[in-house]
């Protein structure tokens, strides 16, 4: 399953002296983004994809928790006009959008939204286990837009389309769970709100985000790190 | 190349022979040791055009001890990486032979952050993670758990947390980890260099205790300490080249000059400039504290639960640090030196006592992590990121000084540690501070990083800044016109450093009274090795529950909730929660913080429904429909949010791993980074502290909610980002560590302690199936 130890080594060994026999000097201008995949098959999560896709998870519980003083600035505008509530919700979507565009291996985004939500459950977040069914349904929804693409397109119009989809499907949960007495009209304007939110905040953001994760040279060992990292100043 | 003779054996300690055999004699069977062999490798990671392994061919026979060392960037670590046949093929080049390992955990590794290598949520299971990857069963597990732990002498309880620990037990800890795979070879990175002196000998007094005739490799650019302990000592230059081979004496008496550095071109330790040390009372002082005392830090694990009045950590504390002088504050972990720090800043309130500071805009401060602080795109920008950095041409000069002018349009993430450590000074220092604190400035940097760093502080005492440095670094310390040692004044000692004598020369002094919070002070033979769940220090019924109970208890309320379809049949089931509630319940206070965002949300929820329903808006009708809503609601999460809180990470990886047996790595890795997760949350409070201090706090204003919106959203993205860089630099570490121990082939691992069924799960799961009849049988009573 991992490729860095041994019984796979091997096999890699004489792959990559191959590839190195052929091109000795690595371009130094970063890979185009099709060329920045994680290595086949992609179920093989190597220790240090499973590690930082967890890890992720985690980093997100804690944006969550101070995400919530940003609600406190809204409150009038939600008090005025509740469908608004959904122009914030990208946020929550974050983890798994992060994960899938650095890690790029079916399920990172389940993942690492579902460790989050735990993580925020645990700590005591107000939704109790419906932050898991969210967690589950947000994570799907990045999930959908990049299995469709075979985990081969990891470019900002998937991202966005993985925060609308979020969007959409957390929409669903929260109108027939937490909204179920709201009008149509109200519930419509919910979901639009939840789109755009889930469009900028998850899907723009999130990609802004691992651009500069990957400038900072610290994702070298994975696919986004390919894509994004500069070449050492060495 | 020659394989000096076998020199010397174990030094430390007359109970040497402790490293293979268990105490009990229950110990496994010992591997023998193992040769390590690299032939004409060369890697090249995708990020570099040029190969940091440049053709070595090192071959280590078994039960040699070898030193690897040279300067920084030399490529010892990749080098190590390579031995340990942990080289990630998939992020570069390989050519040549590096054989990995014929079986879990049979070379262990040690890093130079031990706190990456802790992946178990106590002491036990920590040291159980290995045999559980070989996937051993639970017997042998606990039998090589508790050999491990002897052996490593970690002293500890096998329920203690390890994320409190000193650096030098979680060097243990981590030590006791790779044993329990009975390696035959160690690999060490560094692993000494985190440490205060004293602990640093302890813990390798600790190491060569185990070694036996296992081969070792050490990887440290001290030598000096491990000459006399190894049998050969091979230097490393650029791209690994190997500079010199052969018996200590012969390699380390003709010093290269890339390997040691020259005691003629070392820093003159008395060049600090001493404006302070002739007249020490000269001028006002910029920072003077008379009878300080400190209070306690609350502990993570106390914050859950009720919170204790503790006494105080240090007291009677006087310093005065002048204008141009350099203070250092001493002591090992644990002594207070980070609490006090936080006073000086003004993050906490001295509990007694006098102290004088200037203004927050005039102090300025230096985290040990100079990440945590970035927050610019490029270093430039990041000298003045500061609102309180005026004066671009100081900053100009500033990073000349610095020797980071060739850098100054790159990234500061993308930095080495020193050139980050020196940024974050001047960025600092552009600040044009009264006083500047900085915490373990030289900490892990080389010779050389260390006197550009000296250079630094002699330009800030230049420039008549007082500056206050926490560290043990000895030549800092003999710099210091001040020094206030908080451990020769009774400051409790690290349990490594019993046998240190405490080095002279104070100008400080303080007094400390009760010893800090000590994570265990037992000796092994009383500590308890048994593998089981930790206690919490306020037990709740519901402790006893299978978390797969727990879940169901949850998911059964929610799935209740939807037949609630009138307020009355609301605060029936909401009263059913609260007669079942004491059972989940471990003290008022954490529970009101738990149900007080579900009121909010209920409230919230009421309100939206008032305006959002299709009923007339505000009419009767609507208000109890409303009202309906907020108990459903209620309803719905209550018992999940109350019953969660005995949720324990460990105790769920083992019910979803080892009953339901879902994959064995995603729950296991899951659960690793469950159980650190009170490291992120302390990591985050670094980073925005940081902020805070360099004046980039956001300021929430309720009559601009966009503008202050704006801001918090661009605080918050600055601070992920930090949290992101900090996580993902761990990560590697991490999963290096873990495969060390057998990770990378664990997909049918075992998992030390069963998860059981007990008779309190009958009780639970009879709440749960009460929690979701309960609500449609009412339904169907009251009729409709």
């Amino acid at each position: 399953m991992s490729t860095g130890s041994t019984p796979a080594a091997s096999s890699a060994r004489a792959e990559k002296t191959a590839a190195t026999g052929a091109s000795p000097t690595p371009a130094p201008t970063p890979a185009p983004a099709s060329d920045a995949l994680a290595r086949r098959p992609l179920p093989a999560y190597r220790t240090v994809d499973l590690v930082l896709t967890v890890a992720i998870g985690v980093v997100f519980a804690f944006v969550f928790l101070a995400w919530g003083q940003v609600y406190t600035l809204f409150t009038p505008l939600q008090a005025v006009l509740p469908p608004s509530v959904g122009l914030l919700a990208g946020v929550w979507f974050l983890p798994a959008l992060v994960a899938m565009l650095i890690v790029r291996r079916p399920g990172a985004a389940v993942l690492a939204e579902v460790i989050a939500a735990v993580l925020e459950m645990v700590l005591g977040g107000q939704w109790g286990i419906g932050t898991v069914v969210s967690g589950l349904l947000q994570g799907g929804g990045v999930e959908i837009a990049f299995l469709v693409t075979a985990y081969r397109r990891f470019t900002l119009p998937v991202a966005i389309a993985g925060g609308a989809l979020s969007g959409i499907l957390e929409w669903v949960y929260e109108r027939f769970s937490y909204y179920p007495e709201w009008s149509w009209a109200s519930a419509w304007a919910l979901l639009g709100f939840f789109i755009v939110s889930g469009a900028l905040l998850c899907g723009v953001l999130g990609w802004l985000i691992v651009r500069a994760l990957g400038a900072t040279g610290a994702l070298s060992a994975f696919p986004a790190g390919r894509q994004w990292g500069r070449r050492s100043r060495a | 190349m020659s394989a000096g003779p076998t020199v010397l054996g174990v030094t430390a300690g007359a109970d040497g022979t402790l490293g293979d055999a268990a105490p009990d004699g229950t110990g496994p069977a010992s591997h023998a040791a193992v040769p390590l062999a690299l032939d004409a490798v060369t890697w090249t990671p995708s990020t570099r055009s040029r190969p940091t392994i440049d053709d070595l061919t090192l071959h280590i026979p078994a039960g040699q001890r070898v030193l690897l060392t040279g300067p920084s960037g030399g490529g010892k670590s990749t080098v190590l990486r390579a031995l340990t046949g942990l080289l990630d093929t998939s992020t570069g080049d390989l050519a040549g032979d590096a054989t990995g390992p014929t079986r879990p955990g049979e070379r262990g590794l040690l890093l130079q952050q031990p706190l990456h290598a802790l992946i178990g949520g106590s002491v036990g299971r920590d040291a159980a993670f290995g045999p559980e990857n070989a996937a051993l069963d639970r017997e042998e597990i606990q039998r090589r758990v508790t050999s491990a732990l002897h052996a490593a002498r970690v002293g500890l309880d096998a329920a203690t947390s390890p994320w409190d620990l000193s650096g030098g037990q979680q060097q243990r800890l981590a030590l006791a980890g790779s044993l329990a795979l009975d390696p035959g070879a160690l690999l060490l990175d560094e692993p000494l260099s985190m440490l205060d002196r004293p602990t640093a000998r302890a813990v390798r007094a600790a190491i060569l205790d185990v070694v036996g005739d296992r081969t070792l490799v050490v990887a440290d650019h001290d030598a000096d300490g491990w000459a006399p302990h190894v049998d050969r000592v091979i230097v490393l230059g650029a791209q690994a080249h190997v500079l010199a081979d052969g018996a200590p004496d012969d390699v380390l008496e003709q010093p290269d000059p890339a390997a040691t550095p020259d005691p003629a071109t070392a820093p003159d330790p008395t060049a600090m400039p001493a404006p302070a040390r002739a007249s020490g009372t000269s001028g006002t002082p910029v920072l003077s504290l008379s009878r300080v005392s400190i209070a306690r830090r609350r502990r993570r694990d106390e914050a859950r639960g009720k919170r204790t009045i503790a006494s105080p950590l240090l007291e009677g504390i006087d310093l005065a640090v002048p204008a141009g002088c350099v203070a250092v504050l001493t002591g090992p972990s644990g002594s207070g030196k980070t609490t006090l720090l936080r006073t000086i800043l003004g993050l906490a309130d001295p509990a007694g006592g006098h102290l004088e500071r200037p203004e927050p805009s005039r102090i300025a401060f230096v985290p040990q992590e100079p990440e945590h602080s970035f927050v610019a795109r490029t270093v430039r920008t990041e000298v003045t990121a500061s609102p309180w950095a005026h004066d671009p041409g100081l900053a100009e000069s500033l990073l000349q000084r610095a020797d980071l002018g060739h850098l100054s349009d790159a990234q500061p993430f993308e930095l080495s540690g020193g050139e980050q450590r020196r940024l974050a000074i001047i960025a600092a220092l552009a600040q044009e501070p009264a006083l500047l604190v900085l915490d373990e400035p030289t900490v892990g940097l080389d010779q050389e990083r260390r006197t550009q760093m000296f250079a630094l502080l002699e330009e800030a005492t230049a420039r008549g800044c007082a500056v206050l440095a926490a560290t043990h670094d000895p030549d800092l310390i003999t710099r210091a016109h001040v020094r206030l040692d908080l451990a020769e004044h009774g400051g409790t000692r690290d349990d490594d450093a019993q046998s240190a004598s405490p080095e002279p020369a104070a100008t400080g002094t303080a007094l400390a009274l009760a010893p800090a919070t000590a994570p265990a002070s037992a000796s092994a033979s009383a500590s308890d090795t048994t593998l089981r769940p930790p206690r919490r220090p306020r037990p709740a019924p519901a402790d006893v529950l299978n978390p797969l109970t727990t879940i169901a208890i949850a998911v059964a309320a929610a799935v209740g909730s939807f037949a609630i379809d009138r307020w009355q049949l609301g605060l029936l089931s909401c009263v059913l929660v609260a007669v079942l509630a004491p059972l989940a319940v471990r003290g008022v206070r954490s529970t009101a913080l738990r149900l007080i965002p579900i009121a909010l949300a209920a409230v919230g929820l009421c309100w939206s429904t008032v305006l959002a329903s299709p009923l007339p808006v505000f009419s009767g009708t609507t208000w109890l429909l409303g009202l309906k809503e907020a108990l459903r609601i209620g309803y719905f999460v209550a018992p999940g949010v109350l019953i969660f809180a005995s949720l324990d990470p460990t105790r769920l990886g083992d019910a979803l791993g080892g009953r339901l047996r879902l994959p064995g790595r995603p729950v296991a890795a899951s659960v690793a980074g469950l159980v650190r997760a009170g490291l992120t949350a302390d990591v985050w409070e670094r980073i925005m502290t940081s902020r805070r201090l360099r004046g980039l706090g956001a300021r929430r204003d309720l009559r601009h909610p966009l503008r202050s919106g704006a801001a918090l959203v661009r605080l918050l993205a600055s601070c992920t980002l930090a949290l992101l860089v900090d996580a993902v630099r761990g990560t590697e570490q991490q999963a290096l560590a873990m495969d060390a121990r057998g990770f990378a082939t664990a997909q049918h691992r075992t998992w030390a302690l069963p998860s059981p069924f007990t008779r309190g799960d009958l009780v639970g799961l009879a709440a749960a199936a009460l929690l979701l009849a309960a609500p449609w049988v009412l339904r169907t009573v009251l009729g409709g």
